[in-house]
């Protein structure tokens, strides 16, 4: 728990969102049907969130305290707190339960919101700025929201002094330095630093069934059965389907010169140079 | 219940008590406790002044016909409206016509009542004026106040934000206000002829699959759109809208957070999404001075250089220029792909590009699947023969 | 995923993004890397088979193989000296240093700060016992140690040698004994590195005694017990050689299987042609066969049970396995292997490492054919 510097104790309790993704990277699509191909796709720790992983630790290393790394998913989601042990957090809180499938981003937030609340005061919570499966960009604010606390949103660089969380972040047309009250919450983006690889004696000892993992279902956090998963979900998907990739391409041929000079014909035709 | 209590917050002052309408709310052991005559109205919720009450009142299932209009939320930047907030007009004018209701623009900010008028030329019929010395460019805490309140009184069956960095900040915060959903970066919208719900069509797993998203029970319905995709209406001088003041209730909380400075200089500004041609260069551009190369035929063409995540990892770019699913989604009218193999990452950035050119040594690229023209070659030999010809054209003229 | 998957996982990241790219210009430098080196015990690598007490990751055969393997994969020199640090160069100290030792020494060297070495090898003969001729004199109060190391992994840029030596030839098997001689100690003299074929980014050197005085507790063990001590960990040498073994010829097989899709002649990637279609499925047969051979042999291992034929089998196996893939993939780069811009030259040279540390192939087929019964 933070208290103010000036009595001597600046401990900082943070609070690490992580989510397991699918490595998109590994994703490809079948030449043939166009689809994607997900067979053998490794699940990873989302790539934001381990440098969202990175600035928590690194926090409180400069100030003592503790890190926890709460994520919401599957059971098999306890390899990416695992890691998160690895790398360095003190515990971890898996939030997965049937009924928390299916939810989008409103209900995620209430999710971890409630788990954040029920882990008891927090100075900080740090996320990545977005997940690569889903792209939405959206938990960040609305755990905010939900906890109501103010929102660092694309940090690059984080350090708290005087009882403020004082960061940079990315905009659109430079660098902009903000002061917050704390509680707050932070996404990072991957600007923000290297993420440290795991300690291995760290990473194994998260496989003891000792380990400082807990798992939480619904009735630990006191969610609202009506609020959570698919149910507690305001959005739903109606259809997918794959954007059609197929357009006439024209193949050049030929040295190179000859490629050049039929490409800038074809630029000019189409009125592009 | 989608009302209750934090009891960690409460601080026993009452106020609650005598908000609620329906007398749901007593004391106990000091602290408030909200019983099962409550309906969610979330008047509590605005009565108090620790925060402790919550809500998530609309996650419930909402009266649907009890919300109309379409919003768009405009954004300003250094004090002027961005293209991105016209294009947001002219898609909600689509959507306001498929519903038969009226199309109306948000506008809050310190000083923003001159931008009335815009709104009407390019197809509002409503302006929704909320101005406050609070509400500065790019904070999202007063400006979600603003919003929400207004939502919360006019009813909007459509919020639309344009996918900016603000946009794409400040919606989520809204909607969680609201207890409402939203879809992110959409790049097409409509209105599904039966139900009247809002069909909101955005990539997923960076662009290979498309999703339509909808909230049948929830409203208002909200979505962040994608600048650059939607088409801005000509300006239709003389056009009128009713132009309404919205009253402003900032609070101190509002201003949690400050900016101590910004340092225009230390990023040169690109953006990318209005560059009309990119030249992009990836893996086998191999070097920052092998983007030399790229760069001189950016100038030849009055284009931007980009390139993909690895250019930037490798520090061959800054990045500002990235494009995709990380970095930036272009849709300029020409993409000049160099060295590029074309992980979908990449691609959902700039497959919305209208003309592609692919330049690559390896036939079996995913980047020539999307290229208009595919040159199966060594960018280090083609390209600067793509420049000699280009100049030789342009001494021409 | 379990904690094998997850190790190897995380190793393999590691390989990925911060060896692989490297690996070419370490061995072009022929240089210890002193930075990876230290950012390898970051992770905690070096103490990985010791106990969780001790700070270790308690590993068994099969995880510590694992991690050689992947090490393997990115730099036969880095899996070296790592191998050396955790295995041979550490091991008799932590078992039995006393604990001002392990506190001295075991302790640093897991946190980088200290380089270990393991002196085996004289000019006379590596695997044969009776070539020892480096001796160690008990005196009154001190061990007085004299003779002539050579092939000594780490040798010039450890700080601490475990070395093994002669104490009575009288007692034949029972004379030998390991004893722990810091560099500082006088008498220690360290040749310049070899110039070498493979493995150019571990440094290796002989490592002379002139009558280093020691104390009598850096003797490892009861008096007499070197052989015994050597003996038990003949198995886990030869396993994990096998390891590493299987990380070089998986590394011979990505890059030429890579290079078969992107190479073309004639018109065609040469991965089309059968002439290559079936030297990369020989070389993924047989590494398919190393793999179960070497975690077959661990598994057994790790349950307690005898496997010196399985480690020896393994060792031959995929050593040899390696040194052919290694050979196929010169053949598929054509003339790029000769060029030490690509990986296939390393690969090739790297391998001949491999036939040597851990007992030469025919040695392990004699060993092979007594377990045999012959």
């Amino acid at each position: 728990m933070y208290r103010d510097a000036r009595l001597g104790v600046a401990e900082l309790d943070v609070i690490v969102l992580v989510k397991q993704v699918p490595n998109t990277a590994e994703v490809k699509i079948d030449p043939r049907t166009g689809t994607l191909m997900r067979e053998g796709v490794e699940s990873i720790i989302n790539p934001d969130d381990l440098h969202a992983l990175e600035a928590g630790l690194r926090l409180r290393e400069s100030h003592g305290g503790r890190v926890t790394a709460v994520s919401m998913g599957p059971p098999q989601a306890m390899d990416a707190l695992r890691e998160a042990l690895g790398m360095g957090a003190d515990a971890a809180v898996l939030l997965t339960d049937r009924a928390f499938a299916g939810a989008d981003t409103l209900a995620t937030s209430y999710t971890l919101g409630k788990c954040i609340r029920k882990l008891g005061r927090f100075d900080l919570v740090v996320a990545g700025h977005q997940a690569i499966d889903g792209d939405t960009a959206q938990i960040g604010p609305q755990v905010a929201e939900y906890l109501d606390v103010p929102q660092v949103i694309r940090a690059t660089r984080l350090e708290v002094r005087d009882g403020e969380l004082h960061a940079e972040r990315t905009h659109e047309d430079g660098v902009e330095a903000v002061r917050c009250a704390l509680p707050a919450l932070v996404t990072v983006t991957r600007e923000a630093n290297k993420p440290r690889y795991p300690y291995i004696p760290r990473l194994m000892a998260a496989f003891d069934p000792n380990a400082p993992i807990k798992t939480w279902g619904p009735k630990d956090i006191g969610a609202d059965e009506r609020l959570i998963g698919l149910k507690g979900s305001p959005t739903q998907v109606q259809k997918t389907f794959t954007p059609k990739l197929e357009k006439k391409v024209e193949k050049l041929s030929g040295q190179p010169a000859e490629m050049a000079r039929a490409l800038v014909g074809r630029l000019k035709e189409r009125r592009l140079a | 219940m989608a009302v209750w209590v934090e009891k960690d917050d409460c601080a026993g002052c009452e106020t609650c008590v005598e908000a609620c309408p329906l007398g749901a709310i007593s004391m106990r052991d000091g602290l408030a406790i909200i019983d099962e005559k409550c309906n969610s109205c979330g008047a509590c919720v605005e009565s108090c002044s620790t925060g402790a009450i919550k809500s998530d009142a609309a996650a419930a299932k909402a009266d649907t016909s009890q919300y109309r209009d379409v919003w768009i939320v405009a954004e300003t930047r250094h004090g002027r409206v961005r293209p991105c907030t016209l294009e947001l007009l002219g898609c909600g004018r689509g959507l306001a016509n498929a519903l038969d209701q009226r199309l109306c623009a948000v506008l809050a900010g310190k000083e923003v009542k001159g931008f009335a008028a815009d709104m009407a030329e390019h197809g509002a019929d409503v302006v929704y004026v909320m101005e406050d010395a609070g509400l500065e460019e790019g904070r999202t805490l007063p400006h979600a106040r603003a919003i929400t309140d207004a939502a919360r009184e006019k009813k909007p069956a459509v919020v639309l934000f344009s996918a900016t960095p603000f946009g794409r900040e400040l919606a989520p915060r809204v909607s969680r206000r609201l207890g409402t959903g939203l879809t992110a970066d959409c790049t097409e919208l409509g209105i599904d002829g039966a139900t009247k719900n809002l069909l909101q069509t955005r990539p997923a797993w960076g662009g290979n699959l498309m999703a339509t998203i909808y909230s049948p029970d929830s409203r208002p319905q909200m979505s962040t759109v994608r600048p650059g995709v939607m088409k801005a209406l000509p300006r239709e001088p003389g056009r009128k809208a009713d132009i309404v003041g919205l009253k402003v209730n900032l609070k101190a909380e509002d201003a949690r957070l400050q900016v101590v400075e910004l340092k225009k200089g230390l990023r040169k500004k690109v953006d990318l999404t209005e560059a009309k041609i990119i030249v992009s260069g990836g893996n086998g551009v191999g070097s920052k001075e092998g983007f030399k190369l790229l760069e001189e035929l950016a100038a030849v063409l009055g284009a931007e250089v980009a390139g993909t995540r690895i250019a930037v990892e490798e520090g061959w770019i800054t990045a500002d220029r990235q494009v995709g699913q990380t970095g930036q989604s272009v849709c300029p009218d020409l993409y000049i792909a160099c060295g590029i193999s074309g992980a979908i990452q990449h691609r959902s950035g700039m497959a919305g590009a209208k003309t592609i050119v692919a330049i690559n040594t390896d036939p079996n690229a995913p980047i020539f699947q999307i290229a208009d023209i595919a040159v199966n070659a060594d960018l280090f030999k083609v390209v600067p023969e793509l420049i000699a010809a280009l100049r030789a054209r342009g001494d021409e003229c | 995923m379990n904690s094998e998957e997850m190790l190897r996982r995380t190793i393999a990241k590691f390989v990925d993004n911060e060896i692989i790219p490297v690996a070419n210009d370490l061995d072009e430098k022929e240089t210890f890397p002193r930075d990876l080196f230290k950012r390898l015990a970051g992770m905690g690598l070096y103490s990985i088979r010791y106990p969780k007490e001790a700070g270790g990751s308690a590993a068994d055969n099969t995880h510590f193989c694992i991690m050689c393997e992947e090490l393997a994969r990115g730099s036969m020199s880095v899996a070296a000296f790592t191998a050396m640090q955790c295995l041979m160069g550490t091991d008799f100290l932590f078992k039995y240093g006393t604990p001002e030792l392990r506190e001295r020494y075991w302790r640093p060297a897991m946190r980088g700060e200290k380089v270990a070495a393991f002196c085996l090898t004289e000019p006379g003969g590596g695997t044969d016992l009776a070539a020892v001729t480096t001796t160690a004199r008990k005196s009154a109060d001190d061990v007085v140690i004299t003779g002539y190391k050579t092939w000594v992994t780490n040798g010039p840029v450890a700080d601490f040698y475990t070395v093994l030596c002669q104490t009575d030839r009288s007692k034949g098997p029972k004379g030998f004994g390991f004893f722990f001689v810091p560099r500082d100690t006088p008498g220690v003299v360290v040749t310049r590195k070899f110039s070498k074929m493979g493995t150019r980014a571990t440094e290796i050197s002989e490592v002379i005694f002139r009558d280093a005085h020691v104390p009598r507790e850096h003797q490892f063990g009861p008096d007499g017990s070197g052989a015994a001590l050597l003996n038990s960990k003949l198995e886990e040498i030869r396993v994990m050689t096998a390891a590493l073994s299987l990380g070089l010829a998986r590394a011979a097989f990505d890059a030429s299987l890579r290079y078969a899709n992107e190479r073309e002649a004639f018109g065609r990637p040469i991965g089309k042609y059968q002439a290559i279609q079936m030297k990369l499925a020989t070389m993924a047969t047989e590494i398919e066969a190393s793999r179960l051979m070497i975690y077959d042999c661990t598994r057994r291992m790790d349950r307690g049970i005898p496997a010196m034929k399985e480690a020896s089998m393994a060792k031959y196996f995929a050593s040899e396995a390696a040194c052919r893939a290694a050979d196929e993939c010169t053949r598929i780069f054509g003339a790029y292997a000769y060029s030490n811009e690509y990986p296939a030259s390393r690969f090739y040279r790297d391998t001949r490492f491999l036939l040597y540390g851990g007992g030469t192939s025919e040695i392990l087929q004699v060993i092979i054919a007594k377990e045999l019964g012959l």
